[in-house]
Formats: structure tokens, sequence, C-alpha cells
């Protein structure tokens, strides 16, 4: 008697406390499941895009719109964010609780929000759609926070070696397939045309310097249980970084003045026609054609060569959708993710922006073309795609500059690659170690 | 900030009329209405003001000295909880070897030279303008105040430019006279180059100012001292040195003083140099260290405690200054 009470006692608890967890699901938001459709007619929808992702995103949007009215009946509007101030701009609305119904999330600062809270976890949506299989594992990598996926995939970009292919002409080179054969291609490149810069080593631009740390074996941080140790001064990636830095130290392929550039310097040397080959991201070949029309047809792409052959990893990047915690209709919010993240408007987005698609079904169709400036980063993505650590804190690595840091000062001489790369990993574990 | 001053008498003046008429103490109920009348009026009258000082000064300025004593980053951001840590901030900051060889003497050093020279800079010019006739000088000044009207980011951007090292008409220059080889030289990742470049640009942005203000002052200056000094024999330098310079202190003081706290703070200028925003760790001072902390690390705490050490250095170097430059009742 006692013991059936007891057990029918702990039914009620343990149905109760099921019926709480229904319930603090609701409390994250969404009501429907995630492939319903929603009718919301008469609500708005507030949507933040960054700007210049796609050169001309307003017919994009406004075609988006319509058809976003037309199956929900709720309005949508859109406004755009510079990239340069947005993570500032997020931080600031998360303080003041103004954040929009759903925005366009940098895929390293996802973690980030995640983890402060701001965003609503999506991993039922994404089941209940059918989708989990179907996205980039790149990306839902990076937009995973304690096996929950904050982030949706929407689109991503991967870096690789862009070069002008009249310059490799006159010097009769092919696009090189080791790091031994980049140093010959340079020197050639070098003697062929000696007042332009060969290959440019920007100071300040981190992700260029990843895919020579990883190539050779290295890797940034590890993940030890839940401890993030840096290992960017282990000897793999000393050595990595020295092959890197010597191209401009030793070889002299690049420039002082590289040596405080950033990304937005490097293609503005580019489009000047100052550079024979450099790093740069699937995004910029239209927007450096757009820049100097001169280079139009002179341009092509090869992945980053792999150290001994194949393809070194490098950084894939790229944005998240997520739903913010404030959106008035969660619902309402992730009909509009879906429907930018699959099908036609995400294949649209990245046929426009020259990103690629966040689902597999995407990027297969993208890699069957063959265009000679994107399939060599379709191959890149695919073969070598990597994300730096995944936690909140190496936001704190990247906002203190760290990388940038232990290269400028590799670059101009004052520090050798081992107190250099010492220097960076004892930041970085400082950074680790006070966020745990 | 130079306006607070003049605030504190009126409340001073209500008090003191206040006070003899309450130590009669006849018909004291109705006057002590009509008394506090009096007292709370010169409050009244200074509300707005007082409100809007407030609200743009004083709350943020003690939210910014709360932050300091408190573990502050995103997660309290959004959550709104708060964590107090006491002095940990402050002693994380001390503890840091680059507050003292590398972001305090940026900044003191930076501000000492350039304050020196926007203030000589500054009192030549407007000797000059006081020597040249009326059109000259409307011309002039005209001119310099453009160098004035610059705002900071664009004129940071010309700089920088003038002296990129590809495409800088400086490089360029030099180079073509033989002086510099832009195949080995970047000015912006040294030390020395990078902040002489930051005081080009500081000081051409400062001197109007105070060219201006000493060119205010010197027009007012008595003519017929002068003129005794010149029938007593005293040559040019020592008029300027022994009567244009005792008469103009006030205003020197104001230009130093001002010239003080915007260089000490200097933020912009530096930020948007090449390698200022943080990657080149030899360039930091108080200003951009504190916003790399605060904004860029999410460390707004530990920012804030910056912050706090760059206002009371702020303080003591203000409260040091105007005891040297008047002693005792000069004020």
């Amino acid at each position: 008697m006692q013991v059936r009470r007891f057990a029918v006692g702990l039914a009620v608890v343990s149905l109760l406390a099921s019926a709480c967890g229904g319930g603090s699901s609701d409390s994250s938001g969404f009501k429907s499941s995630g492939d319903e459709k929603v009718s919301a007619k008469g609500e708005t929808l507030t949507v933040w895009i960054m700007e210049g992702t796609n050169p001309d995103a307003d017919p994009f949007f406004k075609e988006v719109s319509t058809a976003f009215e037309d199956e929900t009946g709720a309005k949508l509007d859109v406004q755009y964010v510079p990239w340069a101030e947005a993570h500032d701009k997020f931080v600031n609305s998360i303080a003041g609780d103004t954040t929009p119904d759903v925005a366009e999330v940098g895929t390293t600062w996802t973690p980030e929000f995640a983890d402060s809270g701001a965003l609503l976890d999506l991993t039922g949506q994404v089941q209940e759609a059918g989708l989990q299989d179907d996205l980039v594992p790149g990306l839902v990598e990076a937009g995973t926070v304690d096996g929950e996926l904050y982030g949706m995939p929407w689109y991503a970009g991967v870096r690789s070696v862009i070069y002008r292919t009249d310059v490799f002409e006159k010097a009769g080179v092919e696009s090189p397939t080791t790091w031994d054969e980049l140093v010959t291609v340079g020197e050639k490149l070098k003697a062929a045309e000696p007042d332009m810069i060969t290959f440019p080593v920007p100071g300040d631009s981190e992700y260029g310097v990843y895919p020579f740390i990883w190539g050779n074996g290295g890797d940034i941080a590890t993940l030890e249980g839940d401890s993030w140790t840096s290992t960017i001064d282990s000897p793999e990636s000393q050595e990595g970084i020295s092959f890197y830095t010597d191209l401009a130290l030793e070889h002299g392929f690049s420039t002082p003045a590289a040596t405080t550039w950033d990304e937005a310097d490097l293609s503005d040397a580019f489009s000047r026609g100052e550079v024979a080959m450099m790093i740069s991201g699937s995004w910029t070949p239209g927007a450096l054609v757009e820049a100097n029309p001169d280079l139009k047809g002179k341009i092509g792409a090869f992945p980053i060569p792999g150290k001994d052959g194949g393809v070194s990893p490098s950084f894939l990047g790229g944005s998240h959708l997520s739903v913010f915690q404030t959106a008035e209709n969660p619902d309402l919010a992730w009909a509009f993710v879906r429907m930018m993240s699959t099908g036609k408007f995400a294949q649209e987005w990245g046929q426009q922006s020259g990103f690629f698609p966040g689902t597999k079904s995407l990027l297969e169709d993208v890699e069957q073309q063959d265009d000679p400036v994107v399939a060599p980063f379709a191959q890149q993505m695919v073969d070598g795609g990597k994300s730096v650590p995944v936690t909140p804190l190496y936001g704190q690595v990247q906002g203190k500059k760290t990388v940038s840091a232990m290269l400028q000062s590799i670059l101009s001489g004052d520090s050798s690659v081992e107190e250099a790369t010492k220097q960076a990993a004892k930041e970085m574990d400082e950074i680790f170690s006070r966020g745990e | 900030m130079a306006a607070e001053p003049t605030l504190k008498d009126p409340p001073a003046a209500g008090s003191t009329v206040s006070q003899p008429a309450g130590a009669n103490g006849r018909g004291s109920s109705r006057r002590t209405s009509k008394l506090s009348g009096k007292t709370w009026r010169p409050w009244l009258l200074l509300g707005p003001a007082l409100i809007v000082l407030g609200g743009l000064l004083i709350y943020p300025l003690y939210r910014v000295v709360a932050l300091s004593l408190q573990e502050f980053g995103l997660r309290q951001l959004v959550t709104g909880e708060t964590q107090w840590i006491g002095l940990d901030n402050y002693r994380e900051v001390v503890a840091d070897p680059l507050l003292w060889r590398v972001a305090l003497p940026n900044t003191v050093i930076f501000a000492a030279v350039n304050v020196a020279l926007t203030v000589i800079v500054g009192t030549l010019i407007a000797l000059l303008l006081a020597k040249v006739g009326p059109w000259t000088r409307g011309l002039l000044t005209s001119v310099i105040m453009v160098a004035w009207a610059v705002p900071a980011v664009t004129g940071t951007y010309v700089w920088v430019f003038l002296f990129d090292p590809r495409a800088g008409v400086v490089m360029r220059v030099l180079d073509t006279v033989g002086l510099v080889d832009p195949d080995t030289t970047n000015w912006f990742t040294e030390r020395l180059p990078f902040y002489a470049i930051a005081t080009l640009n500081v000081v051409h942005h400062g001197f109007p100012f105070v060219a201006i203000t000493i060119l205010a002052a010197l027009m007012t200056l008595p003519q017929d001292t002068m003129e005794a000094a010149v029938m007593d024999g005293a040559g040019s330098w020592r008029r300027f040195w022994y009567v244009t310079v005792p008469l103009l202190k006030p205003v020197f003081a104001v230009v130093t003083i001002l010239s003080t706290i915007w260089d000490f703070k200097v933020f912009t200028q530096i930020y948007l140099m090449p390698g200022g925003d943080g990657t080149n760790r030899d360039v930091l001072n108080l200003g951009t260290w504190s916003y790399i902390t605060a904004i860029s690390q999410n460390r707004y705490g530990l920012g804030a405690a910056i912050a706090v050490l760059l206002t009371l250095l702020l303080l003591v170097i203000t409260a040091v200054y105007l005891r040297a430059l008047f002693r005792q009742d000069e004020i």
C-alpha cells in the first residue's frame, strides 16, 4: 500500500516535472512546431542584416518581403548594420533590451551572445523541420554552445589565394600545390615583376596565418575536459608561423607597409594593381573587379596549398541567423529564418554575394558549376574549412587582437617567432583561465 | 568642465544673505517661511543646470567608479546581476607591466610634449597675429580656424595618409632625396615615429584654440603699461617676458589646463592610426587601453578601472598646476 502510494506520488511528481519542462520550453519561445506555417497578419518582424555582404541587397530583400508577407501576412522591417560597428551595436542593444527579432550574427559572435542568454535555442525547430543533416558541419559547430544550436547556418565564406592570371602568365608559373612550390613561384613572380608586392603578409589579419598553423599540424588552442589551452607556441605552430612570416622577412615577398595592413588595406593594394597574389576571401573577387574594372578576367584563385600537397585548412567564416529572446513572435521569426536559409532565397543570396550557402544540398550545386574564381574556394571549403576555438572566450582573444599583435611584432622585427608565440599563448591562457 | 567653478557662487551668496536675517530672531515664524524661500530659491534656479550636469556628468562618473569595483562582462550586462569584487580590478591594472612600461609613459610623455608644443606654437602664432594688419589677421585667423574645425577623425586620416609607407607624400619626398628607403621603413610600427606623427596631428589640431585665445587676451592688454616699458628701455624680449607673460598668466593657465586635459585623454588620434587599435602593444595609451579592454574584450569593470585611474591622474596634475601657477590668493 505504502509502496503503491509512493509510486503514484512519484508518477504525479514526474508528470508535473515534465509538464514544467514543457512549460519552460514554451518560455524559451516557440509554440508551433518547426515546419508549420505561421499566420501573423498585421505583425512586423524586425531584422538586422550586415551591410555590404551583398553589394546590392535592396532588390533581394524586396523580393523576400513580398514572399514573406504572402506566406505569413507579416511585414518585414530590414535594417542594415555595417560590420565594423555591428559587435558594439549588438552588445549595446542586448544591454538595453532593444535587440531585433532576428539578426544576421557573425559565426564567431554566436557563442558569445548565446552564452550571455540573448539568443533562443533553435535545436528543436531545426529537428522538427528535418534540416539537421543538411546543414554544413563547420557552421553548426560554430553555432553550438553546450549541445544547443543558437545560430542557423545561413552562408559561409572561406579564404584561399587570389592571384593575377596575367602576372602568373608573364612569369610562366602555375598555381603552387606545396609550400616549397609557393616559395619557388614567389621567387619567379618577384623576378618577373620586381615592382609588385609578390605575396603581402598583412600584420593585422589573423586569418592569413591560421592556414599555415593548421597546415603544419599545429593548432590555436585545444580543449581538454572543459578548459582550453593555447597551442599556438607548440613546435608545429611555431614552424608554420615561421614559414608564413619568412615569406616577408626572408624571401622579401611582402613590404614593410603590410606590417600594419588589415584585409581592407590588402584588397585596396590588390585593386590598385600592386599585388601578384594574396590570401583573400571567396566574397572578394567581385568587389576587387568593381574597384578596378581593368582587373576583369585577370583574377584567378587556388586553394591554400598544403605543406606537402593537398589543401591547408582555412577559417570557415560566415553568418548565422539567430532569433533573439526579445522576439515577440518567435514562431514568425523562425519562419523567416527557415525561408532565408533554405531553398531559393539561400541560393540567390549566395550567388549575389559570392558566399556559399549553409546547407550541403545547395553547396553541392555550387561545386558542380566550374567557375574559375568559385570552384577553388568551394574545394577549399569542402576539403579544408576549419573553425577557430568555439568559445566566447576566443571572442575576447580576438578582441584583444592577440594573434595580430603576435604577427605584427614578428614582422616588425620586435620579437622572434618564439618570443611572440610564447607571449600570445600566455595571453590566450590568461583569458581562458579567467573564463572558466 | 571649465564652467563648474562659477556655479559654486550663487548658493553661497544665498546663504550669506539668509544668515544675518535669521540671527535677528524677530517675527520668527513668518520670517522662517520667507527665509526658507530664500534658501531654496537659488537651488530652484540652479535646478535645471544641476539636473543636466548631474545627468551628463555626475551620474556617468558615478557609474564608471561603480563599474570599476565590479566584475562586469557581457553576462552581467544581459542578466543585470551585480558582482562586487572590491579593488581587484585596480590590483590587476597596477600589477600589469603594460601600465608601467607602455600605457603610462606613452600617456604622460605624449601629453607633456604636446601641451608644451601646442602652447608654444599657439603663443608664437598669436604674437604674430597681433603684429600684422587687420586684413592679414582676418585671413590668417580663418586659415588656422580650418585646422581647428577639421574633425579629429578626418585630420587623423589625412596625417596617416601623408605618412603612408608606400603612397604617402612624405615617404615619396624623403625617398627622392635619398633619406629613407621605403623598402625597409614603416613608421607606424615603432613607438617614437608613431607618436611623432600623432604629435604633429594633435598639435596641428590643438594650436588654433591656444592662438585665438591668447590673441584675444593680447588685444585687451593695457597699452600704457607697454608704453611705460618701452620708455624704460625694455627690449621686445624683456617686454614679452616681464610684462606680457605676467599679465596673461590666467589665460596661459586656462589654455594649459585645457590642453593638458585634451592631450591626456587623446583617443581618436591614436586609435585610428595603423596599429593603434591594439595590434601594436607598444603604442597603447591609457585611453586606447581602457577602450580596448572594455569594449573589444567586454571587460567593462577593468576598462572602467583604467578610466578612473586616468581621471585621478588628471585631477592630481590639474591641482598641482593650479597651485604652482597661483600661489596663495592670486586666484
